[in-house]
């Protein structure tokens, strides 16, 4: 019955990531691994899903609201006037608005620009919609846009440009002149812009999250998509949303209502309040963040990685491997969960080209740090552990 | 025919347009009482899949409808579905329809307001299918007229306090993170509980359970994890909408197997024919929606005989199987030798009158559970984690949760099928759901769109015409679906006002 299986779905290979995870899971692993918080929640966005629960708004629903505050909140940080009636699909998590977003504009053989490193879940999507994922490897070891190659990846059958900013793994966050060459490449080959901004409210230092949409001659060519998630550390209530031109979000909607008809009704209500959180939220947040990612810095610069880029946004560093090691990034990994207890990623899931320079693709590992001060001190206990006893072998 | 089919056409757009534009005509194409364009681009005039202009209350339904598709030839179809943006439908500019060039494009972006004549649409050709929908016309409407709504398919009374309690306390727990891609195990573990109970088949939690946003969700997984471009797929009609759209989307070919009343029973000789080595699968939704029927043995075995000839895959919805009012729940899976060839989906929603929490599952053999979980994972990659923790509480009910459950239901479907007998409906059996079918011809109505309207204008009650849920439209045009998934008093009132203003000719 194997045979039955589709082609589509028989392409796709389970994650790296989960099966890593798994290990760690394991052996007890502090998990540095996966994206998401190990700390809780906002206290007054709970309270708002548990009132909403409480106040029987659990049918089928549509919160407009949402879309309210999105716009107001699109005009004040990025200037973009968009219409709450028509340019948004509220969907589970912005996993499900980017899927939407993938069938609603993909055609069969249809080409999609990812930058790479990537995070692994565009390719499927692009596939799933039987269209071609593209590879526009960035430069290390800032990650920088490389626009001669990426201009060089257009052909005719180029239908759209996926870009995550800030940057899952490696935190970059696009900057304005690398935004400028995107949209000029997007506006002269008439393409569409699937932005990925998740982690909008989560930069560092001077770095400013900027929405590509925001440029000239873009809103009307870019579908945005985020989410709740990352923002209000609420990764597990599926809420989400895309914003594009009206017949685009409305394309959009007809297919997220065949792919799960609604995101959860309780935390859409609940949605509302987290979207007006006050201005000391948002600050607080990237404080925090921003603590967390020196902390982390420091823990694994003492290791001895090499961090040559450092975060510029999201909740992760992508920590390249000491020449002298001499281990690809799966066995250092493996070697860092086995015999220090601490879980990462290896780098080499995140890398797709199969063409050109490759020998960065086992050179890197990513590290979360969207965990909690006990969570980040015992990982750093237990690096310090480890390299003390290799010291000594 | 064609003009009338035109005609026919024009007026549903225009009542569309009136519903979507609050009460004023459309404006005319090139702008008018439209707002201004965003960008030079211009604004379009109907809006479709409109997410409602009510706050937080305007409902998702869960049978979203094509419009009056099968009064239009094939290509004024297409032209309805892209008239976001084409303000002028004639069949000119219908046929002239096609996938954004860059020319007009271009010269949209210089900014200039030159709105263009017939604007395409640049989205993927597996929208062709996805219509807009009738059912958000109608409840518009509906408020508009302040009808009441016996048409959209939930339950105006809310869950359990048990569940909702449940799923609080998982929140202030901190159960707010991505549970694991297939399912919180306890969820897991619960639904095979619960799947053992009902159909006495033992499966395995972890690699036959796989949990996703709401049934449709499942749905949708099951068809692009299992389904090739070019497959062949028998549906049987009438069908709750997503099945041909996600079909389509995943581009199979769907042949469709039509039920007629008065018992909707399968005509098994026309789905022999039908069925051969070329089918990839068939798909059930038992107790039906909208019909209420529900399959018996001796139908799924007939069916089950043909799939096990030819090699066909079988997805069963069974959503509505603790409502099972008439006859008992027969799970396909359950049938021998159909558990290997069976995805069985499944949600809390309906059996908890919490559909708002898009909790649902697929149940299958790891072979096939391989490829649901593949595309799940890729669809929404996780399911909302407190709710999964409330579900494992929910299924973990008691059967008196259950029994009363098909006693208070059973009570409101008598009220409702006396009230529609009453009014002069002719009323169909309905063994399960809860969604009753009936005839409206005693009214004189030329079909069902036309039906329904009345209904609210001049009764002020909702129901759905369900030819939109055909291939074959004409199939369908003299039923209408009531539900009587509401509170009593809501019930009473529909049905005092259909025996009062309803008249026959």
């Amino acid at each position: 019955m194997e045979a039955k299986l589709s082609e589509a779905s028989r392409r796709v290979a389970p994650s790296p990531i989960q099966e890593l995870s798994h290990l760690a899971q394991r052996v007890g692993a502090v998990n540095l691994a996966e994206g998401f918080p190990d700390f809780p929640a906002p206290a007054h966005v709970k309270a708002a899903a548990s009132a909403a629960i409480a106040a029987d708004h659990n049918q089928y629903r549509h919160v407009q609201g949402i879309c309210d505050i999105l716009a107001k909140r699109m005009k004040r940080d990025h200037g973009l006037d968009v219409d709450p009636l028509t340019d948004f699909a509220i969907c589970c998590g912005q996993s499900e608005a980017f899927a939407a977003a993938i069938f609603a504009t993909i055609d069969q053989g249809d080409e999609v620009l990812v930058f790479d490193p990537a995070f692994e879940t565009y390719q499927t999507c692009i596939e799933l919609a039987l269209g071609v994922p593209v590879y526009v490897p960035l430069d290390p070891p800032s990650w920088t846009l490389n626009e001669d190659k990426f201009l060089k990846s257009f052909t005719n059958r180029t239908k759209a440009v996926v870009l995550n900013s800030p940057h899952n793994p490696t935190g970059k966050v696009f900057s304005q002149e690398e935004l400028l060459i995107i949209a000029r490449a997007c506006q002269k080959m008439d393409c569409f812009a699937i932005t990925d901004e998740v982690y909008e409210y989560i930069t560092y230092d001077k770095n400013k999250h900027i929405s590509l949409a925001s440029l000239p001659g873009m809103q009307y060519r870019t579908i945005i998509t985020s989410s709740l998630s990352k923002t209000y550390s609420v990764t597990g209530w599926r809420i989400g949303w895309a914003c594009a031109s009206a017949n685009i979000a409305s394309a959009i909607r007809n297919i997220h209502v065949k792919l799960t008809d609604s995101a959860p009704a309780p935390f859409q209500e609940a949605a509302l309040v987290a979207l007006t959180s006050t201005p000391d939220f948002y600050s607080s947040l990237k404080k925090d963040y921003t603590a967390r990612r020196d902390f982390i810095l420091q823990m694994l610069t003492d290791f001895g990685f090499h961090i040559s880029f450092k975060p510029q946004g999201s909740i992760f560093v992508f920590a390249e491997l000491r020449r002298s090691w001499q281990l690809s990034d799966m066995d250092l990994v493996k070697s860092l969960i086995t015999n220090a207890g601490v879980a990462a990623v290896p780098g080499c899931g995140f890398f797709h080209t199969s063409t050109g320079d490759q020998s960065c693709h086992h050179r890197y590992v990513r590290f979360a740090f969207c965990k909690s001060n006990d969570t980040l001190n015992a990982a750093a206990q237990k690096l310090r552990k480890l390299a003390d006893d290799q010291a000594m072998m | 025919m064609w003009t009338q089919q035109f005609r026919r056409a024009t007026r549903h757009r225009l009542l569309y347009a009136i519903l979507t534009n609050g009460g004023n005509p459309p404006s005319p194409p090139g702008g008018g009482a439209t707002r201004p364009a965003r960008l030079g681009l211009p604004r379009p005039h109907a809006r479709m899949n409109l997410g409602g202009t009510l706050a937080a209350t305007a409902p998702r339904h869960e049978m979203p409808l094509k419009p009056s598709s099968f009064l239009l030839s094939s290509s004024l179809r297409r032209s309805l579905l892209a008239s976001v943006v084409v303000r002028k439908v004639s069949p000119t500019a219908a046929a002239a329809l096609s996938p954004m060039a860059s020319a007009s494009t271009v010269a949209a972006e210089n900014g200039a307001a030159k709105p263009t004549e017939t604007q395409p649409v640049q989205v993927a050709k597996r929208l062709e299918k996805f219509k807009t929908t009738i059912f958000t016309q109608m409840s518009m409407l509906a408020i508009k007229h302040g009808a009441i709504n016996l048409g959209q398919g939930f339950p105006n009374f809310d869950g359990p306090d048990f569940v909702k309690e449940a799923a609080i306390q998982a929140i202030n727990a901190g159960k707010n993170q991505y549970a694991r891609g297939y399912g919180v195990p306890e969820l897991n573990s619960a639904i095979a509980e619960r799947f053992l109970k009902d159909s006495g088949l033992q499966v395995d939690p972890e690699k036959e359970v796989t949990v996703t946003s709401g049934c449709t969700e499942a749905i949708a997984a099951t068809i692009l994890g299992l389904i090739n471009p070019g497959d062949e797929v028998i549906l049987f009609a009438p069908f709750y909408d997503s099945y041909e759209a996600t079909l389509s989307m995943a581009g199979a070919n769907v042949k469709a197997i039509t039920l007629r009343p008065p018992d909707f029973s399968v005509p098994l000789e026309e789905l022999k024919a039908a069925v051969s080595k070329n089918t990839r699968a068939i798909m059930i939704n038992t107790p039906h929606n909208p019909t209420g029927k529900m399959f018996t043995r001796e139908e799924l075995e007939f069916i089950a005989a043909l799939c096990k000839e030819n090699d066909v895959l079988l997805f069963a919805d069974e959503v509505y199987d603790k409502l099972a009012f008439e006859a008992d729940h027969i799970s396909m899976a359950s049938i021998p030798g159909m558990y290997e060839r069976t995805v069985t989906m499944n949600s809390l929603g309906k059996t908890f009158s919490l559909t708002g929490w898009k909790i649902g599952w697929a149940i299958a053999p790891p072979h096939l559970t391989w490829g649901v979980r593949q595309a799940h994972s890729f669809l929404t990659f996780a399911t909302c984690t407190p709710m999964q923790a409330a579900a494992a509480a929910a299924l973990r009910a008691p059967d008196s949760y259950y029994e009363e459950l098909r006693r208070d239901y059973g009570a409101k479907k008598a009220l409702l099928v006396n009230g529609l007998k009453d009014a002069g409906f002719i009323v169909y059996p309905s063994s399960g759901t809860y969604f009753i079918m009936v005839d409206h011809t005693p009214f004189g109505f030329d079909n069902d769109i036309e039906f329904c309207e009345y209904l609210i204008r001049e009764v002020g009650v909702v129901a759905i015409p369900p030819s939109v849920f055909y291939l074959n439209p004409e199939d369908g045009k003299n039923l209408v679906r009531f539900t009587f998934c509401k509170d009593d008093e809501t019930l009473r009132a529909a049905v005092e006002r259909m025996k009062t203003k309803l008249k026959k000719k």
